[in-house]
C-alpha cells in the first residue's frame, strides 16, 4: 500500500478475523489475557464481552456490576489458576472479577478450541453452572466523584490504579482476598484523567489528562507523589504507554561503536513512555539517567541538573512519530515482541510504525528536542511501516493493541497480532504481512 | 419575567427570513459570504434546478453514497433545534448560521471520512448554556448524519467570553459519550431535540 507520499510501505494490515458476535453499540477498549488465548472487551452496553482468540467468538458475557458503560478494563498480571478483571465505568465506580480458570483454558498452545461452557474445575463448590456466572463481581471499588476513565495493575499486580473525569488518580492495594485499600489519592491534574499507565520494571505510574500534560509519580517514605511533568502536547493526552522491558528492534551487529553508546544509554534511561492526543502528535519520552557517583565524570554527557536525593525525575521528548493522523489519536500501543508501536483514533486509520537506525546522511528534524547532538552516539528514527485507512470502515477507532497470535494460522510463537476496537461494537484482528 | 433566564430579549429573526432552499435570501447569502469550501465551484445561477443535483426526500435517507449532504441540509437539521431557555429555535435566534456551516469532504480517494463543522453564536457572550447548545447540536448531527460525517461544534471566534472551554468539552468524545449517560441532561436534550422532526 502506499504511504501518502507514494513511497511503497514495507507491510499491509491485512484483516484476520472479526470477533464474533459484536456488540451492537459502542465498544471502547480491549484487552488481551496475559496467558490465556482469550481478551476482554469493555462496552458501553455495561457489559464485558470476553472473546477466544482461537476460534474469534463469544465466549461470555459478564454484566451485571455496573450501571452505566464499561469505559476500560484491565487484566491482573501474574496470576495462576485464576483470572481477576478490573473494570472503570462511567457509574464512577471500579470492579474486580474473578473466574476459576478451566484446565482447558491452561492448556491453551496446543490449538484446542477452548470450552468455556463446562464448568472446569473449582475451588469452591457453591457455584451453580450458569456460564456467565463463572465471572464472580467480587468487589466495587467506590471512591471517584465521576466517570472511571482508565485503569491499569502494576507489573507484578500489587497495585491497581484507577484514573477519573474527577481529575483524580486513585492507587488501590488488595490487602487480603477483595480487601482493596486506597493508598494513594493524587489529585495533581487540572482536567478529567484519561488514562493510567505502569513501568514494567518499577513501581513508577504515568497518568495523561485532559490539561494537556502527562505526570509521573513514585513513593517515597510511604507517600505517593508526582515526581515528574510531562510537557508538550497541545491538547488532551488520550492515552500513556510503557515500553515494554527487554525489547528492542535495534541491535549493534554491525560493530558500529555509536550503536552499541545508543544501546548502553538506553539501558541506563529505562523503558520509555509513549503518549498520544487530540493534538494529532505521537511523542515518545525518556527520562534522563540520575548522575551517579561517576568514576569517570569526563565521560558522562547526561548534566548533573538534579539534586541528590531528590525523587523528582527528568523526562524529556526523545521523538516524535511521523504525523499520519488528521483526526484525535485515541490510543497507541507498545509491543512486547517487536518493538513496533501502533495508533489509532478519530479518523478510523490504524498506523504501523518501527524505529530504526537513522541513517547518517538524513537531516535531524529541528523541532524535536534530541538529547544526541553527541557524534560518538547513534540516532534511531522512527517510521510508519503500515498504514490503512477506514479500519472499521467509517467508523471510528478507540483502541488498538499488540497481542500474541493465537489462533491456527500462527506462524511462529511470538506472532502478534493488532486488535482494534470501534465505535460501531465491532472487534478486528489484523495480521502484519510484507 | 423568569429571573433564571440569562438573556431576557433576543434578537429573534423571522422564520421567512431564515435561509432555505427554495429563498432568493440563499443565494445572495452565499454569493456575499463564502459559505464553504467549494463556493468557488459553484456557479451563480439558480443551482437547485440543475438536474443533476439529487432530489432532497426523505428515502434518500436510505442510500449514503448517492446522497450529497450539503450546508444547507445541515443547517436544516440544527436550525430546528430549540432553545434551552426560549421557546424558539436556535435559527431564529441566530445561534446557527447557515455561513458558519462548513462541510469538508475526503482528504484522500481511500478515506472515507467527510468532516461537518458548526460554529455557534451563543446569545449573549457568557452564556452558561453554550455547552448545552453545543451538546445538542453535535447530538442531532450525529443521529441524523450518515456515520462518514465526523462532527465538530465550535464557539464562533469572539462570541462567548469561554469559548476555548467550551470548544473543548465539546471536542471531547468521552465526555460527550457520559453526558448521554446522564438523565437530568438527556431530558434538557430532548426536550431541545423535540422540534426537530
Amino acid at each position: 500500500m502506499p504511504s501518502p507520499e507514494g513511497a511503497p510501505l514495507p507491510f499491509t494490515l491485512q484483516p484476520l478475523a472479526q470477533f464474533s458476535p459484536a456488540s451492537n453499540s459502542r465498544t471502547w477498549l480491549t484487552a488481551p489475557h496475559p496467558r490465556l488465548p482469550i481478551v476482554a472487551t469493555a462496552s458501553s452496553d455495561k457489559t464485558v464481552r470476553i472473546y477466544s482468540l482461537t476460534s474469534f467468538k463469544l465466549l461470555n458475557t459478564v454484566s451485571g456490576g455496573h450501571k452505566r458503560s464499561i469505559r476500560t478494563c484491565a487484566w491482573k498480571p501474574g496470576l495462576k489458576g485464576e483470572s481477576v478483571l478490573a473494570t472503570g465505568s462511567f457509574d464512577a465506580s471500579a470492579g474486580i472479577w474473578r473466574r476459576w480458570d478451566d484446565n482447558a483454558g491452561i492448556n491453551d498452545d496446543n490449538g484446542e478450541p477452548l470450552d468455556f461452557t463446562s464448568s472446569g474445575k473449582r475451588n469452591d463448590d457453591s457455584e451453580d453452572d450458569d456460564e456467565d456466572d463463572e465471572w464472580r463481581f467480587a468487589v466495587i471499588l467506590d471512591g471517584h466523584e465521576s466517570e472511571v476513565k482508565s485503569v491499569a495493575w502494576s507489573a507484578g499486580g500489587q497495585y491497581l490504579a484507577t484514573c477519573s473525569r474527577d481529575k483524580s488518580v486513585w492507587i488501590w492495594e488488595e490487602m487480603e482476598d477483595d480487601n482493596f485499600e486506597t493508598i494513594a489519592v493524587l489529585q495533581e491534574h487540572e482536567g478529567d484523567v484519561k488514562s493510567v499507565a505502569w513501568h514494567p520494571q518499577e513501581d513508577l505510574l504515568a497518568s495523561s489528562s485532559y490539561d494537556d500534560t502527562i505526570r509521573l509519580y513514585k513513593e517515597d517514605m510511604d507517600d505517593w507523589t508526582c515526581i515528574a511533568i510531562l510537557n508538550g502536547h497541545d491538547a488532551t493526552v488520550w492515552t500513556v504507554d510503557f515500553e515494554p522491558a527487554d525489547v528492542s528492534s535495534l541491535t549493534a551487529e554491525d560493530g558500529d561503536p555509536t550503536k552499541s553508546a545508543w544501546l548502553v544509554e538506553k539501558v541506563k534511561a529505562g523503558p520509555r513512555l509513549i503518549s498520544c492526543s487530540d493534538d494529532l502528535t505521537v511523542r515518545v519520552w525518556r527520562r534522563r539517567p540520575k548522575e551517579k557517583t561517576d568514576p569517570n565524570p569526563g565521560q558522562s554527557r547526561m548534566p548533573s541538573i538534579i539534586k541528590t536525593g531528590s525523587i523528582e525525575e527528568d523526562w524529556y521528548e526523545e521523538a516524535r512519530l511521523p504525523q499520519h493522523h488528521e483526526r484525535a489519536v485515541y490510543s497507541v500501543s507498545w509491543s512486547k515482541a517487536t518493538g513496533r508501536v501502533v495508533t489509532t483514533g478519530s479518523d478510523g486509520k490504524i498506523v504501523v510504525y518501527a524505529e530504526q537506525w537513522r541513517k547518517p546522511s538524513a537531516e535531524k528534524p529541528q523541532d524535536v528536542n534530541m538529547d544526541s547532538d553527541n557524534p560518538h552516539i547513534a540516532d534511531t528514527e522512527w517510521a510508519v511501516i503500515a498504514e490503512i485507512e477506514g479500519g472499521h470502515d467509517e467508523y471510528e477507532i478507540n483502541h488498538a493493541t499488540w497481542c500474541r497470535r493465537r489462533d491456527k494460522g500462527k506462524r511462529s510463537e511470538d506472532e502478534e497480532v493488532v486488535i482494534t476496537t470501534g465505535d460501531q461494537g465491532d472487534v478486528k484482528a489484523w495480521t502484519l504481512e510484507n | 419575567m423568569d429571573p433564571d433566564i440569562q438573556n431576557a430579549n433576543p434578537t429573534i429573526l423571522n422564520a421567512s427570513d431564515l435561509p432555505s432552499r427554495r429563498s432568493d435570501f440563499l443565494v445572495k447569502k452565499r454569493a456575499d459570504s463564502g459559505t464553504g469550501l467549494f463556493d468557488g465551484l459553484v456557479p451563480s445561477y439558480s443551482y437547485w434546478n440543475d438536474p443533476f443535483e439529487p432530489a432532497v426526500s426523505s428515502d434518500s435517507e436510505d442510500d449514503d453514497t448517492a446522497e450529497v449532504i450539503d450546508e444547507q441540509e445541515v443547517f436544516d437539521l440544527i436550525s430546528t433545534i430549540s432553545d434551552p431557555e426560549h421557546p424558539l429555535s436556535l435559527g431564529s435566534l441566530a445561534v446557527v448560521n447557515l455561513p458558519d456551516i462548513h462541510i469538508k469532504h475526503p482528504t484522500s480517494p481511500r478515506s472515507p471520512i467527510s468532516t461537518v463543522l458548526v460554529e455557534i453564536t451563543p446569545t449573549i457572550t457568557h452564556c452558561s448554556l453554550a455547552t448545552v447548545i453545543g451538546l445538542g447540536v453535535r447530538v442531532r448531527l450525529e443521529q441524523s448524519l450518515p456515520p462518514r460525517f465526523r462532527v465538530d461544534v465550535r464557539i464562533k471566534e469572539g462570541t462567548h467570553s469561554s469559548a476555548e472551554s467550551v470548544n473543548k468539552q465539546l471536542g471531547d468524545k468521552e465526555r460527550v459519550a457520559a453526558a448521554l449517560e446522564n438523565g437530568t441532561l438527556m431530558g434538557v436534550l430532548r426536550k431541545m431535540l423535540s422540534t426537530c422532526e
